[in-house]
């Protein structure tokens, strides 16, 4: 891009200022963390009204499929939430959707404000500096107690617990046992192998696709990429380009129909749809690369202006308690936050074992990479966009 | 009888009540008010954005700067220049394709199906009370691998079984029927109101003084529906330059337009100020392509203005 050619000499352009800036915030934001003890303060410091006398309308952003049970749009039978629809009914919970966490990031910026927010936690620093979160008061989470610390500890800043994480799992790449060879499905290459052209989908979102093209290439700090390494990934993202039917935005509506009808046989995704595709008959593999899977952790962001303290809490509460945890990992088979639910209550054993359910510690073990938070967002945005319009 | 003020009073009935009577600039107020607040007003904060002067990150600050247009115009942001193209030409193909067709319907519906033109003009619309959205995603139903089209030419042996059409979908194919549908109903209704409209004496004439068919057409009938033509061709044009549902959802990575770089620019991205540049500089061609055609759109409403004066 032209960037590079003013970047000669002293001067500094307004997007390097951008960035520099958000590191500078961001880093300070991860220092504080980093600095902080692990027992997270009750952050009900100012006072609230009472439950009755607020208006209990929730407007949540979330991912699709994640619905409150009881809600009309919860369709795939998850039960989590189904505690507060019982107690304060259905209809006045509105959902915002994100289909990546770039876009929920932007989207709590911009689409706001939000009693709750459920994106993943690498870009918890931003939510924070942005002031577009409030720490919750976890004295008022009945099975707080219950998550697990390392999770718990990751859904801290200065001491404050911005995140009350739920749930949290792996990225890899789905592929057709029945049309694509295992012996090329043994890295994250196979995403680039010509020989199924017109036959791969990547997800559409900038730090994913980044991430995965940065493993392929050999770099270990996948989220701290100098320019050129940025660089060097954006140059391997439009070769591969060419090689995808679509980046696929949604999960249910296009990318596992598509892998199901058999339009596309390689897809970046996550282990519910090896899951899903299970329960189909569809023979599909969760690629285990010889670079490692990415992995990530999700969780609930209070509103920093919300209206509905109480009822956030309430709902907040009727997905982490362990029979909502239970039923989630069983729909999903994503790894639950709550440390009560016991490998011995998932149904799928072989599961459970090859996805390390019954360990949260394992989303940073030595074979995977947790997604993590990035200085140069804004650069790989922008990459991103140049490789998609390119 | 003449009053003081200079009015006719009518002759038992006392002074005339005199009321106080906005004048046309008042009465042009609400429109104008409509106008500054819902297209001037957000495209001015597009071009603020677009200088950096506007910012969408909390807590950044703002200064004034020219380089994302420079970027844009003159440097290594060639990927959207040519996005842009691309996207023009696909836009262009598309405006005169869906023209070129439009006209024999308008013309059937005008000049052969006579009584029971409005029934099928009602016809032709009647997929228009749908969602756009809905519309295109049965476009994917119908031309997915295993779509409606694929399955029929399996059905009837004129393929392999499995074996599908691979540029049906996500290609440049599936983005300009999608839009050539879209569109199709809305180029007719132009060029059929001015076919209605024609003074069919004049073809009549035409074959009384031993004109064919065919020259009756191209010497009479198609110059004046022209006016018709150029702004159905208008009505594809324009809105087509920032189409992006299509492409979204029938297009593949290779086949997206100029819409979807600035939908994601403002949608998934930090970057509103890029965006914005991309974004002026599509309603910079929007605003030309206006003034250009709005010189051959000479309509009744304007000729009725000027007989007034």
């Amino acid at each position: 891009m032209a960037t590079e050619h003013h970047q000669s000499g002293r001067r500094i352009d307004r997007r390097q200022f951008l960035s520099a800036s958000a590191a500078i915030l961001g880093g300070a934001v991860v220092l504080d963390a980093c600095g902080s003890s692990g027992t997270p303060s009750s952050g009900g410091a100012t006072s609230h009204p009472p439950l009755s006398k607020e208006p209990g309308n929730l407007s949540i952003l979330e991912w699709g499929g994640y619905e409150a049970a009881g809600t009309k749009a919860q369709t795939n039978g998850l039960e989590a939430g189904k505690t507060y629809t019982a107690k304060f009914g259905a209809n006045s919970i509105t959902y915002t959707y994100i289909t990546n966490d770039d876009q929920a990031l932007q989207k709590a910026t911009a689409a706001g404000p939000f009693d709750i927010m459920h994106p993943c936690h690498e870009n918890l620093p931003d939510y924070v500096s942005r002031g577009l979160v409030q720490p919750w008061d976890t004295s008022l989470l009945s099975s707080f107690h219950q998550l697990n610390p390392y999770l718990v500890s990751k859904g801290q800043v200065n001491g404050k617990q911005y995140l009350i994480p739920w749930d949290w799992g792996y990225g890899s790449l789905s592929y057709r046992t029945d049309k694509v060879a295992a012996s090329d499905a043994t890295g994250w290459e196979l995403a680039w192998n010509p020989k199924y052209s017109g036959r791969i989908s990547l997800w559409s979102g900038a730090s994913t696709a980044f991430e995965v093209a940065a493993l392929k290439l050999g770099y270990p700090h996948m989220d701290q990429l100098t320019s050129s390494q940025v660089q060097t990934a954006k140059a391997s993202l439009t070769t591969q380009k060419p090689l995808n039917k679509f980046y696929w935005e949604s999960e249910y509506s296009q990318m596992q129909p598509a892998i199901k009808s058999g339009t596309i046989w390689i897809a970046y995704s996550w282990q519910d749809t090896q899951v899903a595709m299970k329960k189909a008959g569809i023979p599909v593999a969760f690629m285990n690369p010889s670079q490692g899977r990415l992995s990530w952790l999700c969780g609930f962001m209070l509103g920093a202006h919300t209206k509905n303290y109480h009822h956030a809490h309430d709902y907040v509460e009727s997905f982490i308690n362990h029979d909502a945890s239970a039923q989630m990992t069983n729909l999903y088979y994503y790894g639950t936050a709550n440390d009560t639910v016991k490998p011995s209550e998932i149904q799928d054993k072989t599961l459970v074992a090859a996805l390390k359910l019954g360990d949260p510690r394992a989303i940073a073990g030595p074979d995977v990479h947790l997604q993590s938070w990035s200085p140069n967002r804004a650069a790989l945005e922008l990459a991103w966009q140049e490789v998609q319009a390119s | 009888m003449m009053t003081a003020d200079g009015h006719a009073a009518r002759s038992g009935r006392g002074p005339r009540r005199t009321w106080a009577r906005p004048g046309k600039g008042a009465l042009v107020l609400p429109p104008l008010l409509f106008v500054v607040v819902l297209l001037v007003l957000p495209v001015a904060l597009v071009g603020l954005y677009s200088v950096g002067l506007r910012t969408n990150i909390p807590g950044t600050p703002t200064a004034f700067s020219l380089l994302d247009w420079k970027d844009f115009l003159t440097g290594g942001g060639s990927a959207f220049r040519s996005r842009f193209v691309y996207s023009m030409e696909i836009t262009l193909f598309v405006s005169v394709i869906t023209t070129a067709a439009a006209y024999p319907l308008a013309y059937y519906l005008s000049f052969v199906a006579r009584r029971r033109r409005y029934a099928l003009l009602l016809v032709l619309l009647a997929p228009f009370f749908t969602s756009y959205l809905l519309r295109v995603i049965a476009w994917q139903i119908i031309l997915n691998e295993n779509g409606v089209v694929n399955s029929l030419l399996w059905t009837l042996h004129l393929r392999p079984h499995g074996e599908a059409i691979s540029w049906l979908i996500y290609s440049n194919f599936s983005i300009a029927l999608v839009l050539f549908y879209t569109w199709i109903p809305f180029v007719a209704l132009p060029i059929f109101v001015v076919l209605e409209n024609l003074d069919h004496r004049l073809p009549e004439a035409a074959a009384d003084l031993g004109a064919s068919r065919a020259a009756t057409f191209w010497r009479i009938t198609f110059p004046l529906s022209l006016p018709g033509v150029i702004a159905g061709f208008v009505f594809v044009l324009i809105p087509t330059t920032g189409e992006f549902i299509a492409p979204l959802l029938v297009g593949g990575p290779n086949n997206q337009l100029f819409g979807n770089s600035i939908q994601a620019f403002f949608s998934n991205s930090p970057d509103w100020n890029y965006g914005s540049v991309l974004a002026m500089t599509l309603i910079v061609v929007v605003v030309v392509l206006t003034l250009v055609f709005g010189r051959f759109l000479r309509t009744d409403l304007r000729a009725g203005t000027g007989a007034e004066q």
